[in-house]
């Protein structure tokens, strides 16, 4: 069983240290609920698993199947079954939705799949997550509304079938028919033994697809590493008990606005 | 799709229910499409100067491939009233050359539609001097230029919509976008919008930069290399401009183009 093993991982974006030791292991096959306050590093985390170019690693390994992975490339990476499925997924004009996906089944074949098996595939997965086959045939992402850019990232972890699909804010902007049909998905390859790192806000969601653990992250670090019930706790509480159990102060997001609307208030001031 | 060869400007006598669709000699100076006809008309070598009149009425489906080492070129397009023309120019010329184009909107509902991609590489330096006119009441024109700069490539598009103090209820738009691929290649978008009239609706947009890295980072997520990205990027900017050719033929002329040359 592959086993993806971070630690003291620490990376920043654009000078600012987000990631400030995290030491976690994910095993294959298991489904893993990431919370924690926004700004506290869990998109940071899954990009940086995947080697998102914004992002600096500075400390820390990240191994999978004991390799490194922090040395591969971002396509290496995914070719090794790792799939991050992204919070807002880009739209690529003129990228035909379906091209790319030959593509990216192709770089992980060593012979081209025919055209017939590639559309026997992908009428198999848009039936799985009920998306009109036609989007298929449209440019990636080019006019899709925000659930069907969700689904479409559903879609391509079917079609590209991962060991671990890392799922980040899968269920925002879907509507609760939608979130059904996502957890259906991950259902069905749970029992095919794919691997889940899921990011999410809302306890609906995780109610359907059952995680086996949750880990809470706050401050850039892994605080709890523990039994699901800690997503009930969350959902009905809050973050409020990780400072008055574990004493743990929760940084707020840095409020810049601020300066600028004092700025502005000042100025008024002048004028008058 | 049968193409007929014109060789004099004598579309009228031509023209039937089956036949509507020519290949446009490149000796011809001047051709007239016919009022309330249907013309397509395809252009493989560029005319050192061309003049087309589309008259009351009628509808043009322009489609110009350029694909050899040329000088440069000229294309006047008048619009009468109520006829619309759209025009496709797939460029994956080499050289120096500078390609001027002039659309002049002269009656009332007219319509302009000029859609351009060109790939810009090995040196090449081109220049596109798009202008259109409007010269009358209720006209529209909308630009899109799109291109491939790469090798030490220099691309300059520039657009100039203007519209005359009269031309009242006009509508006129502009959409240049350049990605570069190396250091030295340069890619230069003049947008240039003349108003003398204060019932339009105008706009403008121009981009010139390298491939976006988000784009990069989706596609390389999925397991695609880093050159095959960029590539399937490339072709997708490029590509649209195939919907502007009607025979199968030279669709795939044009791909293997883009291949050869990326």
């Amino acid at each position: 069983m592959a086993t993806l093993i971070i630690k003291d991982l620490h990376a920043e974006v654009e000078g600012k240290e987000i990631l400030k030791g995290v030491n976690l292991t994910v095993n294959e096959g298991e489904t893993i609920a990431l919370l924690g306050p926004n700004g506290h590093g869990k998109s940071t985390l899954l990009n940086v698993i995947m080697g998102h170019p914004k992002y600096k690693v500075t400390q820390g390994s990240v191994t999978y199947d004991g390799v490194d992975i922090l040395s591969k490339t971002t396509d290496e990476r995914a070719k090794m079954g790792l799939f991050l499925a992204m919070q807002n997924p880009s739209e690529v004009p003129g990228v035909i939705n379906s091209d790319f996906l030959r593509a990216a089944v192709n770089a992980r074949n060593e012979k081209p799949i025919s055209t017939y098996n590639f559309y026997k595939l992908l009428d198999k997965a848009t039936k799985d997550v009920k998306m009109p086959f036609d989007l298929a045939t449209r440019s990636l992402n080019e006019g899709f509304s925000g659930g069907e850019k969700k689904r479409n990232e559903i879609l391509q972890m079917v079609m590209l079938n991962p060991h671990i699909a890392m799922l980040d804010e899968i269920d925002s902007g879907l509507d609760v028919d939608a979130i059904q049909i996502v957890a259906d998905v991950i259902k069905q390859e749970q029992e095919k033994g794919m691997g889940f790192f899921v990011i999410s806000h809302y306890a609906r969601l995780y109610d359907l697809i059952h995680p086996s653990r949750a880990i809470v992250m706050i401050n850039g670090k892994v605080v709890i590493d523990g039994d699901p019930s800690t997503i009930k706790r969350i959902d009905q509480e809050g973050y409020e008990f990780i400072k008055t159990e574990l004493g743990i102060e929760i940084a707020k997001e840095e409020a810049n606005m601020n300066t600028v609307s004092i700025g502005t208030c000042a100025v008024k001031e002048i004028i008058k | 799709m049968k193409r007929t060869i014109l060789k004099e400007n004598n579309l009228k006598e031509l023209l039937t229910n089956d036949v509507n669709y020519f290949a446009i000699d490149s000796s011809l100076k001047e051709v007239d499409i016919p009022s309330n006809s249907s013309i397509n008309l395809l252009i493989t070598k560029p005319h050192q100067e061309l003049t087309i009149n589309v008259k009351e009425n009628a509808s043009l489906f322009l489609s110009l491939l350029v694909k050899e080492n040329i000088d440069g070129g000229k294309l006047n397009i008048n619009v009468s009233e109520n006829a619309k023309v759209e025009v496709y120019f797939a460029d994956f010329s080499f050289g120096k050359e500078t390609y001027i184009f002039n659309g002049q909107l002269l009656g009332r509902d007219s319509s302009l539609n000029w859609h351009l991609a060109s790939l810009t590489a090995d040196n090449d330096q081109k220049q596109f001097d798009i202008s259109v006119k409007h010269l009358a009441n209720s006209t529209f024109a909308k630009m899109d230029n799109y291109g491939v700069c790469k090798d030490d490539g220099k691309l300059v598009f520039s657009g100039i919509s203007h519209v005359i103090n009269g031309a009242s209820s006009s509508k006129t738009h502009q959409n240049a976008k350049i990605m570069v691929f190396d250091e030295k290649s340069i890619g230069i978008a003049k947008p240039i919008l003349k108003i003398d009239e204060n019932d339009v609706e105008a706009s403008h947009a121009a981009v010139v930069g390298k491939i976006n890295d988000e784009h990069l980072f989706y596609l390389t997520s999925r397991g695609l290399s880093e050159s095959a990205a960029k590539e399937l990027i490339t072709l997708g900017y490029l590509k649209p401009i195939l919907n502007g050719f009607m025979e199968e033929e030279i669709k795939e002329e044009i791909m293997s183009l883009i291949e050869r040359r990326m």
